[in-house]
């Protein structure tokens, strides 16, 4: 570390909190993640790296969105109720417009048939995203037996058999809990 | 009523939401097209695309499915209803945590989730590149694109980008 960083801080006012968030949520092309590491780790300094990646861990399997979930956790902790709620309004403020105002100009056009062709290719390219991050995040299961079977039951159950989510999520954590109290995961 | 239904069964998909929107794809395809018949699969696709094409977290796709059901209120509905419940449980469980860092608990429910979070996020990617009957050119274009992110560390932008040259090119 440069003797000339700032030391790291968490943000003085309520105001201060909902700018950042704002600001994250105002830049986040492409992903909101790396945007909230840019404005809280290195420019605003409110978080250590250490921290960041920890909070972000247990944001990451609590249900709802991640960085939406890091929002209420971090708003809460510098500034209790009135925190969380403010992070989040300044995280989904500018991104709620700017996806609405795309959808209304979109709907507008979506006559168009080419037009039509590209949005639909988006799409499938983010569907092979979702691809990528599950190949991603199941690289470290790779070894383990029961991790690869419950991957394939959830699959099997959720993409084939249309099985809802409300039914195979509360069975699927209990199996794999089990599991991993068995020493299997 | 549509709204009332559309924000009960969100906030129920919102308490099993681990691992983020991603996970809940499937679902919200499953009621929204399948058994609401709200959108056509064509239009839930494209209210994904949209979603993904514009910054912010993903879980705005929401608010478009809402917007198609039931115009701004219906937005609003959606995202709130989404976001609320894992909301309440993150104010409450974060500190929680916290204290049972050492609970041999908390590690066996950190290992459990990540397979199940992994299945889910898997047929997410599957059942969306697969709006009606399976088509290869959508199969074709994720495949490149799943292919890409794990090869490359581009901005996720220039895939989806790929993606519309792509569906230019063959849909």
């Amino acid at each position: 570390m440069s003797a000339t960083l700032v030391p790291v801080a968490p943000p003085k006012t309520l105001r201060e909190l909902f700018m950042g968030f704002f600001w994250i949520g105002a830049r986040s092309f492409g992903g909101v993640m790396p945007w909230a590491y840019r404005t809280m780790v290195e420019e605003r300094r409110w978080l250590t790296h250490a921290d960041f990646t920890e909070t972000i861990g247990l944001c990451q399997f609590l249900p709802g969105p991640n960085i939406g979930n890091a929002s209420i956790v971090l708003g809460k902790r510098w500034f209790g109720l009135a925190g969380s709620v403010v992070a989040f309004l300044g995280l989904m403020a500018l991104p709620f417009i700017w996806v609405l105002a795309l959808f209304i100009v979109y709907s507008d056009l979506s006559s168009n048939a080419t037009l039509k062709a590209v949005v639909t290719g988006v799409g499938a390219a983010g569907a092979g995203l979702f691809i990528g991050t599950a190949v991603k995040l199941g690289r470290p299961l790779a070894k383990k037996p029961a991790a690869l079977a419950l991957i394939a039951a959830c699959f099997l159950l959720v993409a084939v058999a249309r099985v809802s989510l409300l039914m195979v999520v509360p069975i699927g954590l209990g199996v794999a809990v089990f599991a991993a109290r068995r020493g299997w995961l | 009523m549509s709204l009332v239904e559309l924000g009960l069964y969100f906030a129920l998909l919102s308490l099993v939401s681990v691992g983020g929107l991603p996970s809940v794809m499937p679902e919200m395809q499953r009621f929204v097209v399948d058994v609401k018949g709200w959108l056509t699969p064509a239009d839930f696709i494209q209210a994904f695309a949209v979603g993904q094409a514009a910054p912010g977290p993903n879980v705005l796709i929401a608010s478009l499915i809402g917007w198609k059901v039931g115009g701004l209120p219906g937005a609003f509905v959606a995202l709130g209803s989404i976001c609320f419940p894992a909301a309440v449980i993150a104010w409450w469980v974060a500190e929680l945590w916290d204290r049972f860092k050492d609970s041999p608990w908390r590690k066996a429910i950190q290992r459990a989730i990540a397979p199940i979070v992994v299945g889910m996020i898997l047929s997410g990617g599957v059942v969306l590149a697969t709006p009606g009957s399976p088509d290869w050119r959508l199969w074709l274009i994720a495949g490149l694109a799943a292919a890409g992110m794990l090869a490359t560390k581009l901005n996720p932008l220039w895939l989806l980008g790929a993606g519309a040259a792509l569906g230019a090119l063959l849909l």
